[in-house]
């Protein structure tokens, strides 16, 4: 099985100069195959149709995350409410700003083993997808990798060990 | 009479003197643009000063007078361990939310209280530390209180510099200096803190004039303060009953060294040596990673550096011409020293400034009194303002820019973070005048107290 077989086909993604409301708006109501709606994380793509990153629910965590508490431990001392204030101002920056943007991408033709070996080294759960000219044509999530593993784990009928 | 016989030596401007002299002033012009990283350019440039002869690896690496002050390396490194293993205890945001809540929510009294904090903390902390454990609080205050917090930034950058100025261990120049001149802590208890005292009550009045007014917060937001609960913020309580045993130590060890003749770098090792020793870590590896090398090795190869010119006689030449300027005037001398002590350390870093004006003020020394050696010659009553001079003017000097002081530059680049950047103007239109107030300051101590009263 190759990268190609498990992927989904690219159906939404997002614009650098999108605002994070509108990016948390198209996360919330994307589609994922045929029946899934939300997605946990999205391609970012410029008007070229070139990949320059991703923008990810830890990326929305993080945006609401101000800097100096990764300074000390400061958890304690925050204030109900500091998380939404801090969301509400966030609204309308750009995703380009607060995506991820070193992002590592599957040619089309990859084993899935080679998958498998970027998600766990690099802790990521969905991969872009490219085609030979290096243009995103779908996502590989974590959940149907895991999907195929299962199906082959229960297709062992019991004469491999 | 080892000491006194190479600075006597005529020198003369050979191959030798013009090689050290490209090397020093290269180095020093390359750490000002801050094209590469100042401690790569210290370590390239000892390399050179070894690899072309200018020095023996001997001098650099045994010879107090040409080479690396190991005085000064260990106890950076020792104070950086006790505080590298303090840090995790929590303590640090115990006192700072402390002090929020004894600000009671408003807004300039949290300033002023975090100004004095900083300051003290400064006094016997590395600055650069200091201001990153003060300012994520400060910005998390500012962010409670919904105030600018830009002028709480500045202002921790300029009382970390005013602070670390009144101890020995307080501000690299001070620990220097201290080596140098073989002074210890209670001298400069005795000598500099007072000033610093004094400066501290003036820079709190001009802050208060300064932004006073502008601070002004909601008294529902005072309650987000008022409900945090400092106790929190102990994670080990056993470890910070064993850090405030070794810190009171090595704080009675400071006092006394003087007295039981023992070096600085010798307290605060055994310090660093008992709190590692007590707090049980398994491994290490992870405490001593902390240290900063980067700063140290800057100090190492600035050393070397700095060795081979006063080696080849530059030290000495321009020792000689401050002395024509000031035509053997003490007071003038001092006053030129700590004036030009601000600005230059304004505008470079005062580490290499005074571990060349060190140095130069020895060899001053040594035209003035010919026959002293030793302590009777560094310790001279009429060079002793002239060491406090420097001390005050490079450290008090850091205030003067963005760039003067390492604590300035974190700021900076925390304020730059916070989505809100302190430009160059903006920080020395804060800074500047602060400096020069606090140097005026010190113009009126030095002439009271060592010219006109003499005690």
């Amino acid at each position: 099985m190759k990268a190609k077989d498990l992927m989904i086909h690219l159906q939404e993604y997002l614009r650098p100069d999108n605002t994070l409301k509108e990016a948390v708006n198209l996360l919330r109501t994307a589609k994922r195959g045929e029946e899934k709606v939300g997605v946990k994380g999205l391609p970012v793509l410029d008007e070229k149709g070139k990949l320059v990153g991703m923008l990810s629910m830890r990326d929305i965590l993080k945006v609401v995350f101000p800097f100096y508490m990764t300074m000390m431990d400061l958890g304690d001392f925050t204030w109900d409410g500091m998380v939404e204030s801090i969301a509400k101002k966030s609204s309308n920056r750009k995703v380009g700003e607060v995506m991820s943007k070193d992002v590592i991408t599957v040619d089309e033709e990859a084993s899935l083993m080679e998958c498998v070996d970027h998600m766990i080294k690099h802790n990521i759960k969905r991969l872009p997808v490219v085609d030979r000219s290096g243009k995103v044509i779908g996502m590989l999530y974590e959940r149907d990798v895991f999907f195929a593993i299962t199906k082959a784990m229960l297709e062992n009928t019991g004469d491999e060990r | 009479m080892t000491h006194g016989a190479t600075a006597l030596q005529p020198f003369v401007m050979d191959t030798a003197f013009w090689t050290a002299t490209t090397i020093f002033l290269l180095a020093y012009a390359l750490i000002i643009s801050e094209k590469i990283h100042k401690t790569i350019i210290a370590i390239f440039g000892a390399g050179l000063m070894l690899v072309l002869k200018i020095l023996h690896q001997h001098e650099a690496f045994y010879i107090e007078e040409f080479g690396v002050d190991w005085n000064v390396i260990f106890l950076l490194i020792s104070m950086m361990v006790i505080i590298n293993l303090m840090r995790p205890t929590g303590v640090f945001e115990y006192l700072a939310i402390k002090s929020a809540k004894w600000g009671k929510g408003e807004p300039f009294r949290i300033m002023a209280i975090f100004a004095v904090v900083t300051a003290v903390l400064s006094a016997f902390m590395d600055n650069v530390t200091t201001v990153l454990l003060i300012t994520p609080v400060t910005l998390l205050i500012a962010d409670a209180l919904e105030v600018d917090p830009i002028p709480y930034l500045i202002s921790c950058a300029l009382s970390s510099n005013i602070g670390g100025t009144a101890t020995l261990i307080g501000d690299p120049p001070n620990i220097m200096i201290a080596s140098k001149a073989q002074l210890n802590f209670m001298d400069f208890i005795y000598h500099l803190t007072p000033v610093v005292v004094v400066i501290m009550v003036f820079y709190i009045f001009a802050i208060k004039l300064i932004w006073g007014k502008k601070l002004k917060t909601r008294e529902e937001l005072k309650r987000r303060i008022m409900a945090m609960d400092e106790k929190e913020a102990i994670k080990d309580l056993v470890m910070l009953k064993k850090s405030l045993f070794v810190l009171a130590v090595v704080l009675t060890g400071f006092v006394f060294h003087g007295v039981l003749h023992f070096q600085p770098a010798t307290i605060a090792l055994f310090g660093a040596g008992l709190l590692l020793l007590l707090s049980k870590i398994h491994e290490p590896h992870h405490i001593l990673a902390e240290v900063e090398w980067p700063t140290i090795f800057f100090f190492m190869g600035l050393f070397i550096i700095v060795g081979g010119v006063v080696k080849v006689g530059l030290i000495k030449w321009m020792s000689i011409q401050v002395l024509d300027l000031t035509q053997g005037n003490m007071f003038a001398t001092s006053m030129v020293v700590m004036w030009f002590s601000a600005f230059a350390s304004a505008i470079v870093d005062n580490i290499p400034y005074v571990a060349t004006m060190n140095p130069l003020v020895i060899d001053m020394a040594r035209h003035l009194w010919p026959n002293l050696s030793g302590i009777q010659l560094l310790q001279h009553p009429d060079l002793m303002p002239l060491w406090w001079s420097l001390a005050l003017g490079a450290c008090l000097g850091g205030n003067g820019s963005a760039i003067g002081a390492s604590a300035n530059v974190i700021v900076v680049g925390m304020s730059e973070k916070a989505g809100n950047k302190i430009s160059f103007i903006k920080f020395m239109l804060y800074g500047m005048p602060i400096m020069i107030m606090s140097v005026v300051i010190s113009t009126a101590y030095v002439w009271l107290r060592y010219y006109l009263m003499r005690i």
